[in-house]
């Protein structure tokens, strides 16, 4: 019983400490939505393990410039994030350009769009990934 | 013909409903696990803002008709009700801002407060972020500003604390609340880019019908679902043509463009179909 009591405080304490650092993760990568963009409004988030990936739909409007910004961990480059279109075209990845945190993108067109991100298992095995979108 | 195609239709919304339970079902247990998806699927609502500068940049006059009362916040009694109307009011102040009527804002921005209090969402809006608000008073994009990361505030704040649901329905709120603005001016101008602009919102509503339907089993959330299914067979008969074209990057500016094209194809009959459809939701979510 005294066993079950451990590993229940164990574990509220695991999730509260992850719930805290993700938090901080994600405050550091909105200082990337710099004064130029508009937040988007919304905190995109998940723990990812190993080769776990997080995706999301997103629609991003013609006309629109975006910025992206992928954190994990308190250091640059452990977030890749890539853009998919609806046929699956690939548009961006990050690891093409050195895991940058943040990057921009000007959309002729209106396009819908799967953003996915994974660990840069070189830098990190498990984490909290946080990513922030403003646009101008 | 048409009993065909009702039979159809009814089969696919019982279809939709079973899985919205089944979705429903396994929310839950994934709601007692994890505070955030874990590989699971997130969704990306564009921002009302967005639309709103849309709408102004098309030359329409501000209009204090097409926004919901904020003496009505109020009569809201339920999680759901304030919830929805967090996020209509979340529109409002984006349109009322983008037209410099400050005073306005200023008491919309109020309510929100008031609402967002009510639903114990703390740390998002509050005294402070209303005189920030006050004095940015004149520069319009750190006022926008202010108030999407208010509302990204209280959207992190929502998933932190396992209440994903609420969060969705503030999204969904001014979701509608901005496509009701938009069909509004679109039958009153018959402006061009906010036709296409409605019909672009195929794409946002199938998402928001995904985002929702895990709640389906919660009371209220089984009818705004419904309706939006309803909406989205509206929706079905405008066509999307897209066409890849490659991306041209400056590595030196961190800029990608991305080339690809979407045509809009939407008929003056579909628009006023889906303008009612949306005028009776949206009044029906505002009281």
């Amino acid at each position: 019983m005294r066993t079950i009591i451990i590993a229940i405080l164990v574990s509220f304490a695991f999730a509260a400490n992850v719930s805290a650092q993700c938090d901080s993760i994600a405050s550091i990568c909105s200082k990337n939505i710099t004064a130029k963009y508009i937040s988007d409004g919304q905190s995109y988030r998940a723990l990812l393990n190993g080769e776990e990936v997080a995706e999301f739909k997103a629609t991003f409007y013609g006309g629109s410039t975006y910025r992206i910004a992928a954190c994990s961990g308190f250091t640059a480059g452990n977030l890749i994030f890539s853009i998919y279109d609806e046929d699956r075209n690939l548009l961006y990845s990050s690891s093409d350009y050195k895991n940058a945190s943040y990057w921009d993108f000007k959309f002729a067109s209106t396009v819908d769009c799967t953003v996915e991100a994974k660990l840069n298992s070189n830098n990190l095995k498990s984490g909290c990934a946080a990513m922030v979108i403003g646009f101008k | 013909m048409f009993a065909l195609c009702s039979i159809f239709m009814v089969g696919c919304v019982s279809d939709v409903k079973k899985e919205a339970q089944d979705e429903a079902a396994n929310a839950d247990s994934a709601a007692a696990n994890r505070i955030m998806t874990i590989g699971g699927n997130m969704f990306s609502i564009p921002s009302p803002i967005q639309t709103a500068l849309l709408i102004e940049k098309s030359g329409a006059e501000y209009d204090k008709k097409f926004l919901n009362d904020p003496k009505k916040s109020t009569t809201y009694a339920t999680i759901y009700q304030k919830a929805l109307n967090l996020g209509v009011y979340g529109a409002d102040v984006g349109y009322v801002t983008i037209y410099d009527q400050s005073q306005d804002a200023l008491k919309y921005l109020g309510v929100i407060n008031k609402l967002a209090d009510e639903l114990g969402i703390t740390g998002a809006f509050d005294e402070q972020t209303i005189k920030r608000f006050e004095s940015n008073f004149g520069k319009r994009d750190s006022m926008l500003s202010l108030v999407s990361v208010a509302y990204r505030n209280s959207d992190a704040f929502l998933k932190e604390n396992d209440r994903m649901n609420v969060g969705a329905l503030i999204l969904a709120g001014g979701w509608i609340e901005t496509l009701y603005f938009s069909t509004q001016l679109a039958a009153k101008s018959g402006n061009k880019d906010i036709i296409n602009r409605i019909g672009e919102q195929k794409y946002t509503l199938n998402n928001i019908v995904k985002m929702l339907t895990p709640y389906y089993d919660q009371p209220e959330y089984d009818a705004l679902v419904d309706e939006l299914i309803e909406l989205s067979y509206d929706f079905d008969a405008i066509d999307i043509k897209y066409t890849y074209g490659p991306s041209t990057v400056d590595v030196a500016t961190k800029t990608t463009t991305i080339n690809s094209k979407t045509e809009v194809i939407i008929t003056k009959e579909h628009l006023k179909g889906i303008a009612a459809r949306v005028e009776k939701l949206r009044n029906k979510i505002v009281g």
